[in-house]
């Protein structure tokens, strides 16, 4: 996969090593994340195997105690940080610069920093594995476990753990940085912001989250870390610590960061929907005010992570969270009344864009469970909780990622993928993700908790376990037509031309791929579709 | 909106459809077959307790929303998918819409007093479900530690902190647990020495977490018609290696049962403390260490028809081992006293006749566990 994308056919990217290791070109930086992160993707998912296939049994087959915790912690680790976080950036890298009519983004160099840190924290985070074991606190490596050392993490796993999140996190800032400069100063002349495309937004509102939260997760693993190696009480109760600090610290980022996960992948699909429909987006400046408002909220509603712990003021934190659901509403009757109307050309981007309505609606409407304090008693910590999040980031985040890979792999190579391998994917995809996920929800209604290697036999959990795993693998084997369509697309596929999907932003202005300077000539910018303008003038306005 | 034109379709739509229509043909008979059960799956079990009552009425409120809700909005999806569809050759724009205020602002208003509904409606769940007995007739103080659970008994209107009338230290099976009078109203404290641990009951909707530094405290109220029966409970926070072996049960009582087990426990507890039959170490002397919630050793061996001392070390401080022998058929014939670590006992073992045995922790029989071979 590395490989062939590396070196595609397109004569533009012909390029060596040397290139590629130095190279300060945004477009070839965002290949090189979108890469390095489907590289992370699959060792998150081959993680997440080693789980369905313990679980799919009662009784311990395969791994227990601390392999398992190894495999779940690095599992969400690996996803979170490593995957859906640098694929969304590596989106925004490539397409942000083309969309605002810019050469590059505003710091090439920093831009090639921020990247290069993201393998170097992935290769110190796994190389836990190979010093006696990884991190295996859970992704949320919860104090004072993360800091016990005789029945929690052994090894330096933990310590390793940390030193990868915090060099992922400066990647993360300097990157949120790079992009609101970008965004701010490098528009084309006509594009003001209410023109800008909803992906620009998105990108933006998440770059002031990165910048605002991450510090704040920074904090928390240096004293982490001050605890662990150094002495230091700051979470440890035995020393006049308090074990509840690193749940709000770690919260007050990693809350956020759900919209950091989301919010670039609604504005993938923002520009999908209405290229397909060939309808403007329904509502431009209400989802520009929803997004604003998400990310406003977003900052507001950590604590909901923390209600069964009987520590935080429950009313307050319970009311922001039902809050969120309005603006995110709103997105989604926008996107409905995108589709109405409209007339809908079923590609392969497209079903992937109508997956992540669909089932980034169940896990929205979930979340209207968790907020209710006292149902989150119940569910708090259960599998419910684990279906949740994963129909939000799979259901949502990732069937977007995959709607953006076969919306934009035709501007970055110059070639078309195939349409009946993408929707043979989807379709293996689509299946796979609700026999995994959709059974967790019952599952943690029947009072399994979560990060459990082993259950009863008799506790009536047996066959949806057994779904659960079925579908993991279904969604593995989703990954052999795509894999095949990337490889047999960079050889074979059609030409795509500077336009394949009649589409309505200024990426599409140039020649795929684009020149190392993105344009020859820019038209003119007097809405939020110059491209379509271009096309039919006035007549649709 | 009936017979718009369609296009021939291509062989692999065909299969496509055929393989579609299987697919939900079969899930469709096995929703009609087991259609209640499958209901009652998407609804928590159904409440042992006055609060989990509330908890479920609550539940169901919004379940009802979200239903009406998500069928509404996916319905939209999918007719827009299905009416809306480009036929082949039609290049003419469809209307250009931009947005629609009054929309806009009905899909921002009515969403908004939902919510607010749900919260007001959820506030006041909350805080019938945090409501505390001025008297509640049991005070319990709840312990969780790597990896195990142990209850204490205190008196009326003790502090957290207080000496404890007596302790039930082993968390499963008849002799141990969390035993509770039914239809009356019991304060638990839970504290943690170690590490976070959450307390949860699947029959109670609740959980809290076991936090070390902190005492948490709630009211449960089992009810009356509950009297006999046993409800499985477990740690709901990652709690480290054994997490999922720090199971525990509640035992609900009828009042008189509760006073009569309550009352032998006090006598119990009163009655000077037996040692652990350490005399009995004559014959061979097996070493056994527990160290990490594991035995050090996998299999034992002792001569049959002889009696024999384990010599058992227990290394994890604060967590209790004990050291169990049982036949093929599953029966204890030794049953060694828990105690905590770090110490070491010796367990006088009575003959046994030649065999397989299994030896265990009963606190941790799922991590904690080897073969005994008597010869």
């Amino acid at each position: 996969m590395a490989t062939t994308a590396l070196t595609p056919a397109a004569s533009a990217y012909r390029s060596g090593l040397y290139e590629w290791l130095t190279t300060t070109d945004h477009k070839k930086i965002g290949i090189l994340y979108v890469v390095n992160s489907f590289i992370f993707f699959f060792l998150g998912g081959i993680l997440a195997l080693g789980i369905r296939t313990e679980l799919a049994l009662p009784g311990v087959q395969f791994v227990d105690g601390e392999v398992y915790n190894q495999l779940f912690t690095m599992h969400g680790t690996t996803m979170i940080f490593l995957f859906i976080i640098p694929m969304l950036v590596g989106f925004g890298n490539y397409v942000v610069p083309l969309q605002i009519g810019a050469p590059d983004m505003a710091f090439p160099r920093i831009n090639a920093l921020s990247f290069w840190m993201l393998p170097l924290g992935g290769i110190l985070l796994f190389l836990g594995f190979a010093t006696g074991g990884a991190a295996s606190a859970g992704w949320t490596s919860y104090a004072p476990l993360s800091e016990d050392r005789a029945l929690g993490s052994v090894g330096s796993g933990q310590d390793l753990w940390i030193m990868g999140l915090t060099l992922i996190g400066t990647s993360s800032i300097l990157g949120g940085i790079n992009f609101l400069v970008t965004i701010f100063k490098m528009r084309a002349p006509g594009l003001t912001m209410f023109r800008m495309p909803i992906l620009v937004w998105t990108v933006l509102v998440t770059s002031i989250l990165q910048v605002m939260a991450t510090p704040v997760l920074t904090s928390a693993l240096i004293m982490l870390f001050i605890d662990r190696n150094y002495g230091g009480h700051f979470f440890d109760p035995s020393n006049g610590g308090i074990a509840i600090l690193w749940q709000n610290v770690f919260w007050f980022y990693s809350h956020p960061a759900v919209y950091i996960m989301v919010l670039p992948a609604m504005g993938m699909i923002s520009e999908i929907l209405p290229v397909f429909s060939r309808k403007p987006l329904f509502g431009y400046k209400a989802f520009v005010f929803a997004t604003a408002g998400i990310g406003a909220l977003g900052f507001s509603v950590w604590a909901h992570h923390m209600f069964t712990t009987g520590l935080v003021f429950l009313p307050f934190f319970s009311l922001m969270t039902f809050l969120i659901a309005v603006p995110t509403g709103v997105k989604m009757f926008n996107w409905v009344f995108t589709l109405w109307r409209g007339k809908l050309t079923f590609s392969t981007p497209l079903l992937f864009a109508l997956g992540f309505l669909s089932m980034f609606l169940l896990g929205g409407i979930n979340g209207a469970f968790s907020a209710a304090v006292p149902v989150d008693f119940a569910l708090q910590d259960t599998y419910w909780v684990v279906a949740h999040l994963h129909y939000v980031l799979f259901g949502g985040s990732v069937f977007g990622v995959f709607a953006g890979v076969y919306y934009w792999f035709p501007k970055m190579t110059g070639r078309m993928l195939n349409e009946s391998l993408g929707k043979l994917q989807f379709v293996m995809i689509f299946i796979g993700f609700n026999l995994t996920f959709f059974p967790m929800h019952q599952l943690g209604l029947a009072g399994m908790p979560r990060r459990i290697a082993d259950y009863a036999a008799n506790a009536g959990w047996n066959d949806l376990n057994l779904a659960a795993s079925i579908g993991g693998f279904v969604i593995a084997a989703s990954m052999i037509p795509f894999l095949w369509n990337v490889f047999i697309s960079l050889r074979n596929g059609k030409i795509a031309g500077d336009d394949p999907w009649q589409a309505n932003t200024l990426e599409w202005a140039t020649s795929s791929p684009p020149p190392p300077y993105n344009f020859d000539h820019l038209p003119e910018i007097r809405s939020e579709r110059p491209l379509f303008d271009l096309r039919h003038g006035r007549t649709g306005h | 909106m009936s017979s718009s034109p369609r296009t021939r379709p291509s062989s692999g739509s065909i299969l496509v459809g055929i393989v579609a229509v299987a697919v939900v043909g079969a899930a469709a008979t096995w929703v009609v077959l087991n259609g209640s059960q499958i209901l009652q799956s998407f609804f928590p079990p159904e409440p042992k307790t006055v609060q989990g009552h509330a908890i479920h009425d609550l539940y169901d409120i919004v379940f009802a929303i979200a239903a009406v809700i998500f069928f509404l909005v996916e319905g939209l999806i999918v007719w827009s998918v299905i009416r809306y569809r480009r036929k082949p050759g039609d290049d003419e724009l469809p209307p250009q819409t931009h947005g629609h205020n009054l929309a806009e602002v009905i899909w921002t208003v009515i969403p908004t007093i939902i919510v607010f509904f749900l919260f007001f409606v959820s506030w006041q769940t909350l805080n019938n479900v945090e409501a505390r007995s001025p008297k509640p007739d049991l005070l319990v103080k709840a312990v969780a530690g790597q990896f195990q659970w142990s209850f204490q008994y205190l008196p009326a209107e003790a502090p957290p902190d207080a000496k404890p009338l007596f302790t039930v230290s082993i968390p499963v099976g008849a002799d141990g647990g969390l035993t509770l009078p039914a239809g009356k109203t019991t304060h638990l404290y839970l504290s943690s020495p170690d590490v976070i641990h959450a307390f949860y009951v699947p029959q109670f909707l609740f959980k809290r977490d076991v936090i070390p530094g902190v005492v948490n405290q709630f009211d449960l109220t089992l009810d009356a018609s509950d009297a006999g029966q046993t409800f499985r409970g477990q740690c709901a926070e990652l709690c480290g290696i054994g997490h999922r072996v720090m199971l525990f049960e509640v035992h609900a009582l009828a009042p008189d049962a509760f006073d009569a087990w309550y009352q032998g426990k006090l006598k119990e507890a009163a009655a000077t403390p037996t040692p652990v039959p350490s005399g009995a170490a004559n014959g061979p002397k097996l070493d056994l260490v527990a160290q990490n919630v594991k035995f050090d050793k996998s299999a034992l061996s002792a001569p049959a028809n002889t009696a024999f001392t384990i010599h058992f070390d227990n290394r994890d401080a604060g967590t209790a081992h004990d050291v169990d022998i049982l036949d093929a058929g599953g029966t204890k014939v030794f049953d060694g006293k828990d105690f905590p670590g770090p110490a070491a006992q010796d367990y006088g073992v009575g003959a046994l006749p030649a065999g397989s045995y299994k030896f265990e922790c009963s606190i941790h029989p799922t991590l904690m566990f080897g073969t005994l071979t008597v010869q």
